[in-house]
């Protein structure tokens, strides 16, 4: 047959590679690719300082635009850790400040109870022993309401915050604590969490 | 055409739709050189005895160990959201199903070996997503760190996921090749195993994205999120999905296989373009051009239409030497030109054995079967 004679004398005459060398090829390719990235990305500077008074975006959804700002210096940026859009980690000392912008999928858009106990879950699934208290009215500077509450588990004790956007259609969930902080170390820096701000997206 | 007229006729060789007994030797054309040739394959199959298990061993631990790691990465949100899990399972589980029999049936000729397909679904549903979710962390991160949130958020998926993930799943596909020689011997097997590996992924990717759904929704809206993934990564994209991709790389890994792991330079380049297009592909997919609706059914079809294009190749070119060999075999046999070449398709051979009496047919379906294996030996041999 025509096709028997293109490659068929080569191989026969340099013979066929040992089925050894694609198994460590594949075998190698995968050890590299999990161990060489999370490796490089535990040798690079993972934090970046946020400065006070500058509004950091967190996230957008429906019409509306949320950012964070500061009241005081000393946060910084986990960027390795963070998704932009979705989730952000700051810190401060031994503060640890985990901000999400969730949008929520039904129509009309749940309440802020919903939103509240729908964290409460979502706080559980991240630590079986994390439970968030019972909610209280809170409200950022720009006068937007949410609910906040108490956040406690095993190993870290602090307070959860939920505002939705004016229409609804997103959210911003976040949890104020640390392992090592203290209460007075938290409430040092609890003021933060009423510097969230909605802006339309189109203004 | 050879109507057995010369050949030691068996009884019935050339009525419609029997199979006498395939040659015990071939004595066609090639002569000799087939007999050098077996002695050289009986000496290959025993050099790959030992890889081949070493490879199967090897699938089946990381196997194990990917499983180990999804499920203690996605056992939180299970055990919260644990009816949101269950429907992502199921629709997964559907998915996987209807899957693995239409990427069984589209090999053509005979479905590929079971052992080699669950294998290769295996590594596609846990170690190669275990594997790309410490894979594409660590590689997300830096993006992140050196390129900044704002650009990475945008075009990080498309920077890392057709590195990261393309490579873990072509690993699959070769330790699948190396694991079951007899089963991966040329690019048709090759596409056919890489969509397989691809399905496991996607479902797994499928499930992955219905979690993160439900927590991007804020844990509201029940089975929503993952009603509207579902409809979105299958319904919308499926089409143009891992499969496809996996299904080109695959193509490459049956090219350097079919000769013996050596390829020549065009083999060499070929199978390499045939890696970076299921790369390129998978950036189209993942990247931020062309959003929304029109957008991503325009991407599904540039991936769906290009994996086509290299499927209808390969299986050309397959048909077009089983046949040969077909003839070839049927000839020496005594058969009807159109009766062996007939026994290159399902809907043939399901022809042929209506012209024989029902208390016939388990070993005249025997008998096309052995025909079929010698046919497919040749075919493999001499693959381009």
């Amino acid at each position: 047959m025509a096709e028997a004679t293109e490659e068929d004398p080569r191989t026969r005459r340099r013979g066929p590679r040992s089925n050894w060398v694609p198994l460590g090829l594949a075998a190698g390719a995968v050890a590299l690719l999990v161990v060489a990235w999370p490796l490089v990305n535990a040798l690079l500077p993972g934090s970046e300082s946020v400065p006070s008074g500058d509004p950091v975006p967190v996230g957008s959804g429906g019409g509306y635009r949320a950012s964070l700002t500061f009241p005081q210096e000393g946060w910084a940026l986990n960027t390795g850790a963070s998704q932009a859009g979705h989730t952000y980690r700051f810190h401060r000392g031994p503060v640890r400040l985990t901000l999400n912008s969730v949008t929520p999928a039904t129509t009309p858009p749940p309440s802020v109870e919903e939103l509240w106990e729908g964290m409460s879950r979502l706080v559980r699934a991240g630590e079986a022993s994390a439970r968030l208290g019972e909610p209280e009215a809170i409200s950022t500077h720009d006068g937007d309401e949410g609910l906040t509450g108490t956040l406690e588990s095993g190993s870290r004790r602090g307070a959860a915050v939920v505002y939705p956007s004016p229409d609804g259609r997103m959210a911003v969930e976040m949890t104020l604590a640390g392992r090592d902080a203290t209460t007075a170390d938290i409430a040092a820096v609890a003021d933060v969490v009423r510097s969230v701000s909605f802006t339309r997206e189109n203004s | 055409m050879n109507h057995g007229s010369e050949e030691p006729r068996t009884p019935g060789a050339t009525d419609r739709g029997s199979v006498p007994f395939p040659r015990r030797a071939h004595r066609d054309e090639h002569g000799r050189r087939h007999t050098t040739e077996r002695a050289v394959d009986r000496r290959r199959e025993h050099g790959q005895r030992l890889p081949s298990l070493v490879a199967l061993v090897l699938v089946t631990v990381l196997c194990a160990a990917g499983l180990v790691f999804l499920a203690l990465q996605f056992a939180g949100l299970a055990r919260v959201f644990s009816a949101e899990a269950a429907l992502a399972v199921f629709l997964g589980a559907v998915t996987l199903a209807f899957g693995f029999w239409v990427l069984r049936r589209i090999r053509p000729v005979r479905a590929p070996d079971l052992n080699a397909s669950l294998t290769a679904v295996a590594w596609g549903l846990t170690a190669a997503p275990a594997a790309g979710v410490l894979a594409n962390g660590g590689l997300s991160s830096i993006w992140a760190k050196g390129l900044g949130l704002a650009f990475s958020g945008v075009w990080g998926p498309a920077l890392t996921a057709p590195l990261n993930e393309e490579v873990l799943k072509l690993a699959g596909i070769v330790l699948v090749a190396v694991a079951f020689p007899y089963a991966v011997r040329g690019p048709v097997d090759g596409f056919v195993f890489g969509s397989l590996v691809g399905l496991g992924f996607e479902v797994s990717e499928n499930f992955i994205y219905s979690m993160n759904a439900v927590v991007q929704a804020g844990g509201t809206g029940g089975v929503v999120p993952v009603v509207q993934t579902f409809i979105l990564r299958v319904g919308l994209a499926g089409l143009g999905s891992h499969w496809a991709m996996s299904a080109v790389a695959g193509t490459a890994v049956g090219l350097l296989a079919a000769a013996a792991w050596r390829p020549g330079t065009r083999r060499a380049v070929g199978a390499a373009a045939l890696v970076a297009l299921a790369m390129a592909l998978h950036w189209l997919v993942d990247s931020p051009l062309l959003g929304g609706v029109p957008g991503v059914v325009l991407k599904v079809a540039v991936v769906f239409l290009t994996t086509m294009a290299v499927y209808f190749t390969v299986r050309y070119a397959y048909r077009r030497r089983v046949r040969r060999a077909l003839a070839s075999e049927g000839e020496a046999l005594g058969m009807r030109r159109s009766a062996s070449v007939a026994l290159a398709s399902r809907h043939g051979r399901r022809r042929e054995l209506h012209h024989v009496a029902r208390p016939e047919r388990p070993d005249v379906e025997r008998r096309q079967e052995q025909v079929l294996a010698i046919a497919e030996d040749r075919a493999a041999r001499y693959t381009p």
